[in-house]
């Protein structure tokens, strides 16, 4: 059966996130109501999916190695290369432990949580930055995708009855070198024994518009670029479709990792290493 | 272990497969009162995904076996056990992951039970998917006569709600505390089980298969038979996890 692999620190899981950091992204994101740039959001995105899969790990005084993650950039010079900075430049898949024991730095931030009586009460939390916002150059997509899949196939090669590897694409969707498609299906035609590589796509669009979060059809996506996005996204499977209505996502049968204008932080909970429970937040 | 009393109490446990010993996470505790001939036992499981789940696990198995509470009143030793938690956890240095992980607190599933030997009254209590199965019978003619808190292995899902070490809104597990009272026969044998065992044994009842011998005194007598029994359950398909026994078997008078 598929997508059934256990996911331990024997048998760990693989996420590799491609950052679209080319110039397009300097411009405002979601109709620039809030005055950001799409390359501020995407920071953002990737500095909360790193913390939370950080926290998910982490298991009392230390941190499981329950997934390796390799983070590549595009655009910048129209190259693509590994964006990790600092003790773990260069390269490509490092596993969650020394990631979050390498972030460049370590805000505080005030955040309100519940006070347990009902009320709210601020806290000062750490808030890890492993990358800033970037942008510059066109979109080498095809070719993020391209290098993606000699990243996935080595990975597989060494893990071949593991879970397969979670790409998730971070982008514009403005592609300067090609139709990312057939790259696309040729990155989603690799795997292990449990299954093919899932490819889900984070699109971050100038374009105003609600929030799309795991759609199963393209109805209502606002332009081409986020219907070719969308065309290129995985389906979720069961285990997610499960786990995204636990969280309280609009997912039905055939939805797809696809999202617009949203920041789906919640996508690291849709793989099981163990019992999770429904009360933790 | 015997209690010396008509019903002994054994206790059998296992890691998940690859972890070290020192990983498990369930957690099980009996404590008899020869003057009131009564035994209170419990078991615990503490969730994979919240840290230091192991010592909010015996925090709760050994809150309960050292109170007297139970029905609705079952949960009124929370406070204190949460107060410990705390106490054991502050103050230490952690890196920045696992302080925030801390921050949101341990979770266990727990199920506890109190026995009257005089009339034979049992009362428990539960919150989540450790489970208590009362068998009548002995050997082969072991039946199971009530699962509880859950009945149907399609119950068992990798999300249930678990007693939060921290109190915090929407986190309160006094409505999802199941109650149940039963008195056990002569020939009467009560299991209690961490999930992925539980589920296991309710499967093999589902499809007809014999379980409850495998688990009673003549299938299990020993830390060797568990872990046979644990290798089984895992080849037939149960989840990989911590696995807990902890067996209440009525002894002739």
């Amino acid at each position: 059966m598929a997508y059934k692999a256990e996911i331990s620190r024997k048998n760990p899981g693989c996420f590799l996130f491609l950052l679209d950091q080319s110039g397009s992204m300097e411009d405002p994101f979601g109709g620039g109501e809030g005055g950001r740039k799409k390359a501020d959001e995407l920071a953002t995105i990737i500095n909360k999916l790193i913390h939370n899969l950080s926290i998910r790990c982490a298991k009392s005084d230390s941190i499981y190695d329950y997934f390796h993650v390799g983070v590549l950039g595009y655009g910048q010079d129209t190259v693509v290369k590994p964006a990790f900075e600092g003790a773990i430049a260069g390269r490509d898949l490092v596993p969650i432990s020394e990631l979050a024991d390498n972030p460049l730095r370590i805000e505080d931030r005030v955040k309100k949580t519940d006070d347990g009586a009902g009320g709210l009460v601020e806290q000062t939390v750490k808030f890890p930055v492993w990358f800033d916002a970037k942008w510059a150059g066109g979109t080498p997509m095809c070719g993020a995708l391209k290098t993606a899949s000699d990243v996935v196939q080595r990975w597989v090669s060494e893990h071949a009855k593991g879970f397969p590897p979670i790409v998730i694409n971070i982008t514009d969707g403005e592609a300067t070198d090609g139709d990312p498609k057939p790259e696309a299906q040729a990155l989603c035609s690799l795997g292990s024994d449990d299954g093919a590589v899932l490819l889900f796509n984070i699109h971050l669009s100038s374009t105003a518009g609600a929030p799309v979060e795991l759609a199963a059809r393209p109805d209502g996506l606002p332009d081409a670029f986020a219907k070719q996005l969308f065309e290129m996204s995985s389906q979720l499977t069961p285990f997610m479709i499960g786990r995204a209505k636990e969280l309280g996502m609009p997912a039905e049968d055939g939805a797809r990792g696809f999202v617009f204008n949203a920041q789906p932080v919640q996508v690291i909970q849709f793989l099981d290493i163990g019992t999770r429970p429904a009360n933790l937040r | 272990m015997s209690s010396g009393f008509p019903f002994a109490i054994e206790a059998f446990c296992c890691p998940k497969a690859g972890n070290r010993p020192e990983e498990y996470e369930d957690a099980w505790a009996f404590r008899t009162d020869g003057a009131a001939g009564s035994a209170r036992v419990a078991v615990a499981d503490g969730a994979t995904e919240s840290s230091f789940s192991k010592l909010w696990a015996i925090l709760l198995v050994e809150s309960w076996v050292r109170g007297r509470a139970g029905g609705p009143e079952a949960l009124s030793r929370l406070e204190g056990a949460r107060r410990l938690w705390r106490r054991k956890v502050g103050g230490r240095k952690l890196p920045w992951y696992a302080a925030e992980k801390a921050s949101r607190g341990a979770h266990a599933a727990f199920v506890g039970l109190a026995l009257d030997p005089a009339g034979r009254r049992w009362s428990a209590a539960a919150v989540g998917d450790c489970c208590l199965f009362e068998l009548h019978g002995v050997g082969p003619g072991l039946r199971l006569a009530r699962a509880f808190p859950l009945t149907r292995s399609e119950e068992f899902g990798s999300s249930p709600f678990l007693v939060g070490s921290i109190a915090r809104g929407g986190d309160d597990p006094s409505p999802h505390l199941r109650l149940a009272e039963g008195s056990l026969p002569h020939h009467g044998t009560l299991l209690f089980a961490s999930d992925a065992l539980s589920a296991w044994l309710l499967a093999r009842e589902e499809r007809g298969e014999p379980a409850w011998e495998a688990a009673s005194r003549l299938g299990v007598a020993d830390a060797i038979d568990f872990e046979a029994l644990v290798t089984r359950a895992r080849e037939e398909g149960a989840r990989n996890d911590d696995m807990t026994l902890l067996r209440l078997t009525s002894l002739p008078d």
